[in-house]
């Protein structure tokens, strides 16, 4: 499910520009970071730590946006790519300076307890992650389809230039997009953080795995988007169990292989259409 | 220490060199290039001991074989795919170095096969001649046609098509190729270093690379050199830094990108004009366009139905009909961008109808688009199509947007064209089309309601309703 949070910050953010935000698994990373750090000074419990924690990366969001999204909007989409991974290794190399490469553990939403549910006992964490998750996506579809704002959003997505012509703000509505993008990557970093610690260079991981789901998924459809995740997650844990992780990973980047052979616009094909 | 370094910026230069060719040329987002230079440090570092300095040669082989093994089913990709597909083969290769202990030594590497290769002065030398005699080929082969095929690859890849330029061909030679250079380049490193771990094939060497390439200019010849100089000898002059010198690097790459988008290469260029060639072959070949009961479905839609018609050569046929009955679609149906669901399409004896665009453009079929590519003059896209010397050229509103005078030149050079060609003319202007073409042809949802001589179709009651606006 926090696959799911990433993968959808991911093609919220993807949507808005037109092209991979290879710094989002690095602002995953930030999300934990700041969650950490925040921890620390306030020792707040971690459900009001989060909304902060959203908050501190909506502005790194913005941030990214100003810098290596918006003044590249015209150029094709690898220049927006290569951008961002410098930006990325920015945030990695930032984090190594001043936290270190040890890692380091979240608050958890919660607690660290468990409760049992009809004789079987669920860690307070993860039953977390689950409901923070369903609700978020839950508010995201609310927005895309049921308001104005997210109408706007997805015709920025669709045609950023008919999105202009008939008057809407393409700038602000990016910047909006990529702001929700940071604030659902702080989240899932926060959320992940605990279970998983926060290190600095696990941002190409989260990365990977959000751009093999949104791959998959289908470029740009945000519930392929979340069948993608949540697919690579059972994936992930069917097969560690079975054969170990290293397998594991090698059995999923040759599925990502077979599928694009098999499906060369993902498995539920393209809602966007070619961009000749 | 200075020959060292001095082998180190030639290493990373031979291995951005590799990758401009795909990544600066085709705009191809490979992100294998790293691990297929450590493919090529692993091949040197296992044949080292059986084959000495030879096992250098081994390298490129390694890493190109690995390349052309993959390339296939990731050649047709679109970008973000493509670079998906290459992320996840680069993966892989890191995968087995670390997991494949018994071929690759696990995580603690190969060691004690550098007494066999070449060392010193002897490697800084050989690197240098490679990188000098790579940068020459590279510089020759892009300064002339090759390089403007590529652009126009780069920039249009639907035009590169009609002039018969074979993308996927392309695409796997230079995956191919840069990927020789990458595995040549770690064979030297493994050669320098004395060790080759799984470090070798993770994405930190294709981060160096792709910034060194982007910092230095992505199609330069020189570009690649001037990056990896950046890459390998700015951290030494900020020693002082000590782990922040990659944060100030990343931050300069992303400057590059943000202002000089050319490179640090490109700061000492200026772009020349190439001279367009005047002299256009005359056409020869094929006689006869024959299209035989032609169909086409987008899903639930049928946009084009049982579409039979002839052109011949010396013979100008217009195609009307109003918006959305299938004009552009036949078109991209006749030169290959969609391929028929049912019928034949022949020139002369040759069925045309399951070729791909580049093949087709071969056999004598040019076309322009309804939009030019950024930057080019109006007419840059007939003269592209007339350079192929094709014998009949589809032309998709040529005069869309031209002035009245504009028109009256377009009609005089059709005309000159028409002595031994055969042309398909869509546009929306009926009265230019009565004037030059012989034959019109009028389309309405998908299927041909009428043809015959530009009076009879357009006296036709069926075209009056549909296309003219009169009603029956």
């Amino acid at each position: 499910m926090a696959y799911a949070l990433v993968a959808l910050g991911f093609v919220l953010a993807l949507n808005a520009s037109g092209a991979v935000n290879f710094a989002h698994g690095d602002l995953v990373v930030l999300g934990g970071a700041v969650a950490v750090l925040l921890a620390s000074w306030l020792g707040l419990p971690g459900f009001l730590l989060m909304p902060l924690v959203a908050l501190a990366l909506a502005v790194a969001g913005v941030l990214a946006a100003h810098v290596a999204i918006l003044p590249l909007a015209r150029r094709p989409p690898e220049a927006t790519f290569v951008a961002t991974i410098a930006l990325a290794a920015m945030i990695e190399q930032t984090l190594t300076v001043t936290m270190g490469a040890s890692p380091r553990t979240t608050p958890p939403f919660l607690g660290s307890g468990a409760v049992t549910v009809g004789g079987v006992p669920i860690g307070l964490q993860p039953l977390a992650i689950v409901m923070v998750g369903a609700v978020l996506v839950a508010a995201l579809w609310f927005l895309l389809e049921r308001t104005q704002l997210g109408r706007r959003m997805r015709a920025v997505a669709a045609d950023r230039h008919m999105a202009r012509a008939v008057g809407i703000p393409v700038r602000r509505t990016v910047t909006l997009s990529l702001a929700l993008s940071g604030a659902l990557a702080g989240i899932a970093g926060f959320l992940l953080g605990h279970q998983f610690l926060v290190t600095p260079t696990q941002g190409a991981g989260h990365m990977l795995k959000a751009y093999i789901a949104v791959a998959l998924g289908g470029w740009g459809s945000v519930p392929g988007a979340l069948i993608g995740a949540l697919a690579i997650g059972f994936f992930e844990t069917f097969f560690s169990a079975e054969v170990g992780d290293a397998w594991a990973s090698a059995a999923l980047y040759i599925a990502v292989l077979l599928v694009l052979t098999l499906r060369p616009r993902g498995l539920f094909g393209e809602p966007i259409g070619q961009r000749a | 220490m200075a020959e060292r370094l001095a082998t180190l910026v030639g290493i990373y230069a031979l291995l951005g060199l590799g990758y401009q060719i795909v990544f600066g040329q085709l705009r191809a987002l490979n992100l294998a290039q790293g691990a297929l230079f450590g493919v090529g440090a692993y091949a040197t570092a296992l044949t080292a001991p059986s084959l000495g300095p030879f096992a250098l040669l081994v390298a490129p082989l390694a890493a190109a074989a690995v390349a052309a093994l993959a390339a296939p089913p990731m050649l047709r990709l679109q970008s973000h795919y493509f670079a998906l597909a290459t992320l996840a083969l680069a993966s892989l290769i890191n995968l087995v170095a670390v997991n494949a202990e018994d071929l690759t030594g696990g995580a603690n590497g190969l060691v004690g096969f550098g007494m066999a290769l070449p060392r010193g002065p002897t490697l800084t030398i050989l690197v240098w001649l490679v990188l000098v005699a790579t940068v020459a080929a590279y510089a020759s082969i892009f300064k002339g046609e090759t390089g403007e095929k590529a652009r126009l690859l780069r920039d249009a890849p639907l035009v590169a098509a009609s002039v018969g330029i074979d993308a996927a061909l392309w695409r796997f030679t230079a995956f191919v190729i840069g990927g020789a250079c990458a595995g040549l380049a770690g064979g030297f490193s493994a050669a320098l270093t004395g060790v080759v771990s799984p470090e070798a094939t993770g994405f930190s060497v294709m981060l160096l690379c792709l910034t060194a390439v982007v910092v230095g200019g992505a199609r330069h010849p020189l570009g690649a050199v001037l990056g990896a100089a950046v890459a390998v000898l700015l951290p030494e002059l900020f020693r002082g830094l000590q782990g922040s010198w990659l944060l100030a690097y990343a931050a300069a790459t992303l400057a590059v990108v943000l202002w000089v988008p050319e490179g640090l290469a490109g700061l000492f260029t200026r772009r020349h004009a190439l001279p367009i060639p005047l002299a256009v072959a005359p056409a020869s070949g094929p006689r006869r366009l024959e299209l035989d009961r032609v169909g086409k479905r987008f899903g639930g839609v049928e946009a084009l139905r049982d579409v039979s018609f002839t052109v011949d050569r010396g013979e100008i046929v217009g195609l009307i009909g109003p918006n959305g009955s299938g004009k552009t679609t036949l078109l991209n149906t006749i030169s290959g961008l969609e391929s028929a669901d049912s019928g034949t399409i022949t020139l002369d004896r040759a069925h045309l109808e399951h070729l791909p665009a580049h093949a087709i453009a071969r056999h004598g079929i040019g076309r322009t688009f309804q939009t030019p590519i950024e930057g080019e003059t109006r007419g840059a896209g007939l003269a592209r199509a007339l350079a192929t010397g094709a014998a009949f050229l589809l032309l998709d509103e040529p005069a869309a947007g031209m002035t009245d005078r504009e028109r009256d030149l377009l009609a005089g050079q059709l005309r000159g064209l028409r002595r031994d060609r055969g042309i398909v003319l869509v546009d929306h202007d009926v009265e230019l089309l009565t004037r030059v073409c012989d034959r019109l042809v009028c389309l309405d949802g998908g299927k041909v309601i009428a043809s015959g001589s530009p009076a009879e179709v357009r006296a036709d009651p069926k075209v009056r309703a549909s296309f003219l606006g009169v009603p029956a």
